[in-house]
């Protein structure tokens, strides 16, 4: 094991070597988010309190639709599982609206915050169809055509296109009536991009988009996300070791007071109190979270792009293979070690003109501006004290969305998704009874 | 019906399922239905749940009398608390990855291909109340095997609770078709097995190991199922175990124990999902067998030293 380390690290630090000016990504604007506010630490773990949540049917069917796609690109051995776009779909009995749900950042089309949303949705009388994130393993594997996730537009078309597959191929005898899409935290910048190329294309008539707590600038949050890692965590290997020593010595001391004789998921519940106690260790959670879905990315774009950084493009690694050192040096990736190492230098050499400046200016919200302002069919739903957004970038979204936005004081990161109010407000702009309200 | 006759009926409809499976592999679209989800319910219980919390919550707070188990452990010197010092290393002893990484592979396309489309045509079409029969029968027979390694751990309460479960819902909840014993005297359904007893007599839980159809678990625990199992076959009660019906029991059992089980293989899409699965099982097993060994310092941990060996 340890002469693997050796390798691994000898590997890693030649590679590094080898890079010749590393690109830089400039610090994220605007003060740093650091530690944010208690309540919206606590929100954001948590999520909406089950009480809050609005009304929701008794039933949704689901009905589970696999794709393999024409244009998926050849599929690296260890990710042998994910060659099949997995979607999800429940349809109504009569005509209806199709609500189409893009899923936030790693996650997969049947996520518990997916469930809430499909629920509402459901339960108001759409046909609704979840999408999993532009970066989560399974989409960049089936559907991506670069396997480089994260760039606003390429996602955009390339969810835009697999959309295009699963619209054309839902059980034939559903009808619908009119198109809708939204998505939570990247998934709500996903589902405003892909309004925006179907008003260019007209595959998909898209009708109304509504944003669910989205970034603003990618790299300003993914910054921020590096900034709460480094504040709650540190920087390398130490800090995250330190944090599971913390968690493992609360849950074993809550599970020796506990008197239980397993420990299920009713002892996590009531444990959780016991193990996230400070403001650092909320922060920590949450980072540490947005930290694993990188890692897969990370793994993805290295091996799709042959950059090299963690996986040596003439020996890929095999199914069989023990992959626990690649997951521990890629427990100390930053997202910005991702943008600089695999992403920048994957688009730049791809786009005329390409520099680290224009790729940070693709990646803003700005970049559908004009649609945002001027078309009075987008919508957001956000929080004034969401961690992905500073003040300024809120004032931009109040600004160009003028009365298409509600904003709530509460709620961190998606922590009020599917209560009362924000689910009548997203069925109000989805239906288009919001603008005549405001 | 004989035994040989029923395996090969069996032995008949998993080749068709498999059939039906590989000529599914090969078509643009797969469609797999799934049991409705019932979200009103499930809020409805995770308010309970939360509600149940925040009531622990509040009750622990007030000193109040020990359990009878607790009681009497109390004469024991005082445990003392565990510390993130003692957490075991962040690597997990797996000395049979690359074989163990075989059989996670095999379950997962096993899984897809076979278990999971039965575990949810059963959920689909069978009622509710009738699968919650079938549950409580099988978890009622497992009362007997908690009876006896309640015993064998020395906990002697729990043996009598368990044997007490199992003589209330025979007898009032029909053969064990329903929990009556929690449902009217709080006598909660909490098995235990030889695994359990094997750590309650000290034993590590040794290497990681998947074990083929059943999933992730350890040495330890795989050696446990296999004795849990002879015990139940030994005691062959009403000849549930080798009688004819024996085989359709088994899977109906596994059934409805794959039924019951909220996961699904690379749902993650992760390729760690191994590694994940391995570390989170492994820390589960070490920090249960903590709870089983209260006034036991925790051995020293080593970094270096991979968890579980």
């Amino acid at each position: 094991m340890r002469l693997l380390a050796t390798f691994a690290l000898i590997a890693y630090c030649s590679s590094s070597f080898a890079e010749p000016a590393p690109l830089q990504l400039p610090p994220a604007p605007g003060p740093a988010t650091g530690l944010a506010d208690s309540a919206a630490l606590r929100a954001t773990v948590f999520g909406t309190p089950p009480q809050d949540i609005a009304p929701l049917p008794e039933s949704v069917p689901m009905l589970e639709m696999d794709l393999a796609l024409p244009w998926r690109r050849p599929v690296p051995q260890i990710f042998w599982f994910d060659k099949r776009l997995r979607v999800w779909f429940s349809a109504q009995k009569k005509p209806a609206p199709l609500a189409i749900i893009i899923s936030g950042t790693g996650s997969d089309a049947n996520t518990s915050k997916l469930s809430v949303l499909r629920a509402v949705l459901y339960g108001a009388g759409y046909h609704v169809l979840t999408m999993p994130s532009p970066t989560f393993p399974g989409f960049i594997v089936s559907a991506s055509t670069t396997g480089v996730a994260g760039d606003f537009m390429q996602d955009g078309q390339d969810l835009y296109a697999a959309l295009g597959e699963v619209v054309a191929h839902l059980p034939r005898k559903t009808q619908i009536t009119d198109v809708h899409i939204l998505g939570y935290s990247l998934g709500g910048a996903n589902a405003a991009i892909v309004k925006s190329i179907d008003a260019a294309e007209h595959k998909l008539h898209i009708h109304r988009a509504v944003m669910i707590n989205p970034p603003v600038s990618l790299f300003a949050t993914i910054g921020r996300l590096d900034k709460l890692y480094a504040v709650s965590l540190g920087n390398g290997d130490a800090g995250i070791e330190r944090f599971y020593q913390q968690l493992y010595a609360a849950l074993a001391n809550a599970y020796r007071a506990s008197g239980r004789v397993e420990l299920d998921e009713d002892f996590l519940l009531g444990a959780a109190a016991a193990v996230l106690k400070t403001d650092a260790q909320f922060s920590a959670a949450i980072a540490l979270s947005f930290r694993i879905a990188l890692s897969n990315v990370f793994l993805a774009g290295d091996m799709y792009s042959g950059a090299g950084v963690v996986i040596d493009p003439a020996h890929p690694p095999k199914v069989g293979d023990s992959l626990e050192e690649t997951a521990r040096v890629l427990r100390s990736k930053t997202f910005a070690e991702y943008f600089t190492r695999i992403f920048a230098p994957y688009y730049i050499k791809r786009r005329p003109n390409g520099t680290v400046d224009s790729l940070i200016a693709q990646n803003r919200l700005e970049i559908i501006g004009d649609q945002l302002r001027s078309d009075a069919d987008y919508y957001c739903l956000t929080n004034s004290d969401d961690l992905i957004l500073d003040k300024a970038e809120l004032a931009w979204l109040k600004k160009t969305l003028d009365t298409r936005i509600a904003v709530y004081d509460h709620g961190g990161h998606l922590g009020n998704l599917g209560d009362r109010q924000q689910a009548a407000d997203l069925l109000a702009m989805l239906d288009g009874r919001w603008e005549r309200a405001h | 019906m004989g035994a040989g006759a029923l395996m090969r009926r069996a032995a008949r409809i998993a080749c068709a399922f498999a059939a039906l499976a590989l000529a599914g592999c090969a078509s643009e679209v797969q469609f797999h239905r799934w049991p409705a989800e019932t979200p009103a319910d499930n809020n409805k219980a995770d308010i309970a749940r939360m509600q149940g919390v925040q009531a622990a919550a509040a009750a622990s707070s007030k000193p109040v009398a020990p359990a009878p188990e607790q009681a009497a452990s109390a004469a024991e010197p005082a445990a003392q608390p565990v510390t993130p010092d003692d957490a075991p290393s962040l690597l997990t002893y797996d000395p049979w990855g690359r074989l163990n990484r075989f059989t996670y592979r095999f379950n997962t396309r096993f899984d897809e291909a076979i278990f999971l489309p039965v575990a949810n045509g059963y959920r689909r079409l069978v009622p509710s109340p009738l699968r919650a029969g079938v549950h409580n029968f099988f978890a009622n027979l497992t009362e007997i095997d908690s009876t006896i390694n309640y015993t064998l751990q020395g906990r002697l309460h729990r043996s009598v609770r368990s044997l007490g479960r199992f003589v209330i819902n025979t007898t009032l909840g029909i053969g064990g078709l329903f929990d009556v014993a929690d449902k009217l005297v709080h006598l909660p359904y909490e098995p235990t097995g030889f695994g359990t007893t094997l750590a309650k007599w000290g034993m590590h839980p040794g290497p990681y190991l998947v074990i083929p159809l059943y999933g992730p678990s350890t040495f330890r625990e795989g050696v446990g199922l296999g004795v849990d199992y002879v015990t139940l076959y030994e005691i062959n009660l009403a000849d549930l175990y080798r009688g004819d019906q024996s085989w359709g029991l088994g899977v109906a059992n596994a059934v409805d124990q794959r039924a019951n089980i909220d996961f699904r293989y690379y749902s993650t899409g992760s390729p760690f999902e191994y590694e994940t699965i391995r570390f989170l099982i492994v820390r589960k097993q070490l920090i249960e067998d903590a709870g089983l060994h209260k006034s036991k310092p925790l051995p020293k941990s080593n970094p270096e030293e991979p968890a579980g060996k």
